[in-house]
């Protein structure tokens, strides 16, 4: 039985018993600004899941929408459509109190500092414990261990017009760490500082994420540390255009590479092929394609093993077992004819499908492809 | 809200630039002075013109009954305090002579200026001042008076030198006059000095008061003395009853009560200053708010920030209320200071009465915390604006 078919192949990791519930779900998620005949939507359709420990990067073009989700993250705008649960808390429709309860439980990072001039590191940093019922005793470790490590051990009862930028920004990082919240939002949190100092920063980043299991949603333009994320959302237009588990990705292209007839293809062209592909899972048993039905799918078996079974003339046999990395059914899109053979999972199987449409168009495009595929197709008869 | 440990946010933000500071309690203690100075003129008319009753040695007072303010006399005749004399509970009944219109004061070759004249029957207690009793033997010779120290400058009476004083030649209402001594009372509205003199002298000075009559058979206020354990209303009442019906008898502070009436009600003064500490107020508001804003608006995404943080609304409402408290205090000191700087010089120059109590100041400070908060709240919806989701 094929599940939950609108899982794009590439946008989590593969673990399929993966029982931990996601840090953030958003489902059909709609957003607008203004009322009445001004009412403008800014989110269309938004579908996101991020789980504990990633650290995911919004990308995407100025008035895309990514800050605006951020903020639907963060508590800090209340959407009233479709549905958005952040730390197991149904954001569409909560009251101000839950929310603000919900975002101590948050740690902010802004672009700019926004530190008290009036306050030194410590104090700024000190701001953020209070609103916890902390002793002073731990206050004080807390704080001196965070900005510690932030390489401001150093500083830590400087004020801000004492600090460099750099300097500045990390106590601002610092302040959104000291609490140890569970998930981290960062606007642009590498734009003020220097190579040194943003790579210093997005290790502290990867450590809290691995340590900690804290998930981390980093807005950025930054190419210098995409990196460091697990997973790359891309926004135009209000929508999510790519949400790429940057791993699962590599992995499919590779598998993808192994095929003889998509060696040649350049890697951009292998991750747009990946991007297009969805997810499905069968149980042992489960009948994935019934010969003489027409061909919809191109599959990439990505975990499991599928058994191939053909009657040609009356008789029916088992002609090939496919495993992981292996793909099938290809050749109905391509010849316009039915299934020649019902293809069954032998095991808990994940499947990776390519639509009919999809798979020719990106064959059109690519006359080599086309050529490979033939090749094959006529190889393997 | 405020716990101990707690970072006093409100009192960094404040003191982290001192400039900023001096200006804001420059600017708060400037509306604390304006105030402090409307409240001290139209208490100094109240209090200046009933100092003259308060001086009196009286428990209970006898007036014409047409009498509406002391700067309008209205006489009676000496009659009526041997009338009085004879009330159950009445030990004494003693006239006190007032004269504004017909005296003046004039030094050699200069101006003549109006001066009241208070008269008594020496001996008389009629004075409460201690200053006024010891120099009764001095008054006995003709021609002689006590001059108010703090009467206006432009007399030209040389108050602060006793050799001076007594050589000095003046006369009274055309007549050489020799001061032997000195009491205090000030100046008021409607008068810029005070002299005091036997009855036989003012009857010499003021002949024609009595219309032909003796001078001295009409009275101004008479002034009753009771014996102890009388009570006051009971006798009050009794001599109500007994005398005449062209004057009443008030109890010192009824007295006191009824002057001061007729000046806050009668007369437009009290209004006037009532207005100017309005707008004292008012001037106040808008400095502070202006400091209030400023330092709210400087600060707008470290509040901002905080908002998502996690803080509530009431830690910024508790915030901007402890700003407006500090800077009242703040604020309220220099004004203070300044205040009765100027109290004091004011008062040496015009005469009037510029006191600084404490409940005067207590009021005063209430005013301007009133309007530190008032700027405060008008402050506050910035505050509460703040939008974290601007930040990112």
């Amino acid at each position: 039985m094929s599940q939950t078919v609108s899982l794009p192949a590439t946008s989590s990791r593969l673990a399929l018993t993966d029982v931990k519930t996601p840090n953030i779900q958003s489902r059909g998620l709609n957003f607008y600004f203004g009322d009445g005949e001004l009412r403008k939507q800014v989110l269309f359709d938004n579908n996101l899941d991020v789980m504990p420990g990633e650290i995911v990067i919004m990308t995407g073009p100025s008035g895309s929408g990514k800050t605006t989700l951020l903020t639907l993250i963060g508590g800090l705008r209340t959407a009233k459509e479709g549905s958005l649960k952040v730390l197991k808390q149904e954001m569409v429709g909560a009251s101000a109190q839950q929310l603000v309860r919900l975002r101590r439980q948050m740690g902010f990072i802004f672009q700019a500092h926004n530190l008290f001039e009036s306050l030194t590191a410590f104090q700024n940093v000190k701001m953020a414990l209070e609103l916890f019922d902390f002793s002073q005793q731990e206050m004080r470790t807390r704080i001196t261990e965070t900005l510690t490590r932030l390489g401001l051990g150093h500083r830590i009862h400087y004020k801000p017009d004492s600090l460099s930028g750099g300097q500045r920004q990390r106590v601002a990082i610092a302040r959104g760490l000291v609490h140890k919240p569970k998930l981290i939002l960062a606007d642009e949190p590498t734009a003020a500082l220097d190579e040194k100092s943003g790579r210093e920063v997005v290790t502290i980043f990867q450590e809290l994420a691995r340590e900690e299991g804290c998930t981390i949603l980093i807005v950025t333009h930054d190419n210098r540390i995409l990196d460091v994320a697990d997973r790359i959302v891309n926004m135009v237009d209000g929508r999510i255009k790519s949400n790429v588990y940057v791993q699962e990705s590599a992995k499919v292209c590779e598998f993808l590479q192994k095929c003889d007839f998509l060696r040649d293809l350049t890697p951009r062209t292998l991750v747009e092929v990946a991007d297009k592909m969805f997810r499905e899972d069968f149980s042992s048993g489960d009948t994935i394609i019934r010969q003489g039905d027409p061909g919809d799918k191109f599959y990439l078996i990505r975990k499991g093993s599928v058994e191939i079974e053909a009657t040609r003339n009356g008789e029916t046999k088992i002609v090939a077992v496919l495993g992981e990395g292996d793909f099938f059914g290809e050749m109905a899109l391509l010849t316009d004819a039915p299934r020649n053979a019902t293809v069954r999972a032998k095991e808990q199987t994940v499947l990776y499908a390519l639509g009919k449409a999809d798979f020719l168009s990106v064959i059109e495009q690519s006359p080599t492809f086309e050529q490979e595929l033939r090749k094959s197709i006529f190889e393997r008869q | 809200m405020v716990r101990f440990g707690r970072i006093p946010l409100a009192r960094k933000n404040l003191t982290h630039d001192y400039w900023r500071l001096a200006v804001a309690v420059g600017g708060i203690g400037f509306a604390v002075m304006l105030m402090f100075m409307q409240m001290g003129f139209r208490n100094a008319l109240f209090d200046s013109t009933v100092k003259v009753i308060d001086e009196l040695n009286a428990d209970l007072i006898i007036v014409n009954r047409s009498q509406f303010a002391l700067p309008a006399p209205q006489r009676f005749s000496i009659q009526r305090l041997v009338q009085a004399r004879e009330c159950p509970g009445v030990s004494g009944a003693y006239p006190l002579y007032v004269e504004g219109f017909l005296s003046t004061l004039r030094r050699p070759r200069q101006k003549a200026y109006a001066i009241r004249v208070l008269a008594f029957e020496v001996n008389d207690p009629v004075f409460r001042s201690t200053a006024i009793r010891q120099a009764m033997p001095r008054l006995k010779p003709p021609n002689t008076a006590l001059i108010d120290s703090h009467s206006k400058p432009k007399y030209g009476i040389p108050v602060h030198d006793p050799e001076r004083l007594s050589k000095q030649s003046i006369e009274l209402s055309g007549r050489r006059v020799q001061f032997v001594g000195l009491f205090e009372m000030g100046a008021d509205f409607a008068n810029d000095g005070n002299v005091i003199m036997s009855a036989q002298n003012f009857a010499r000075y003021f002949p024609y008061r009595g219309r032909g009559a003796d001078p001295l058979s009409i009275v101004d206020l008479g002034i009753v003395r009771l014996t102890p354990h009388a009570d006051v209303q009971e006798v009050q009442q009794h001599l109500e009853n007994l005398l005449p019906d062209d004057v009443r008898v008030f109890t010192k502070q009824g007295f006191r009560q009824a002057e001061m009436g007729f000046w806050r009600t009668s007369t437009p003064i009290g209004y006037i200053f009532g207005v100017g500490l309005a707008l004292g107020f008012v001037v106040g508001v808008i400095i502070c708010y202006q400091i209030i804003f400023t330092s709210v608006s400087a600060h707008m995404p470290e509040f901002a920030t905080l908002k998502a943080m996690g803080y509530r609304d009431r830690y910024f409402i508790a915030l901007v209320v402890c700003e407006s408290l500090y800077l009242s205090i703040l604020g309220f000191i220099p004004g203070l200071l300044a205040s009765w700087g100027l109290y004091t010089l004011l008062a040496r120059w015009t005469g009037l009465l510029m006191i600084l109590t404490l409940p005067r100041a207590s009021l005063v400070y209430g005013f301007t915390l009133a309007m530190c908060m008032t700027s405060g709240c008008l402050a506050m919806r910035k505050v509460l604006s703040a939008d974290p989701a601007e930040l990112f």
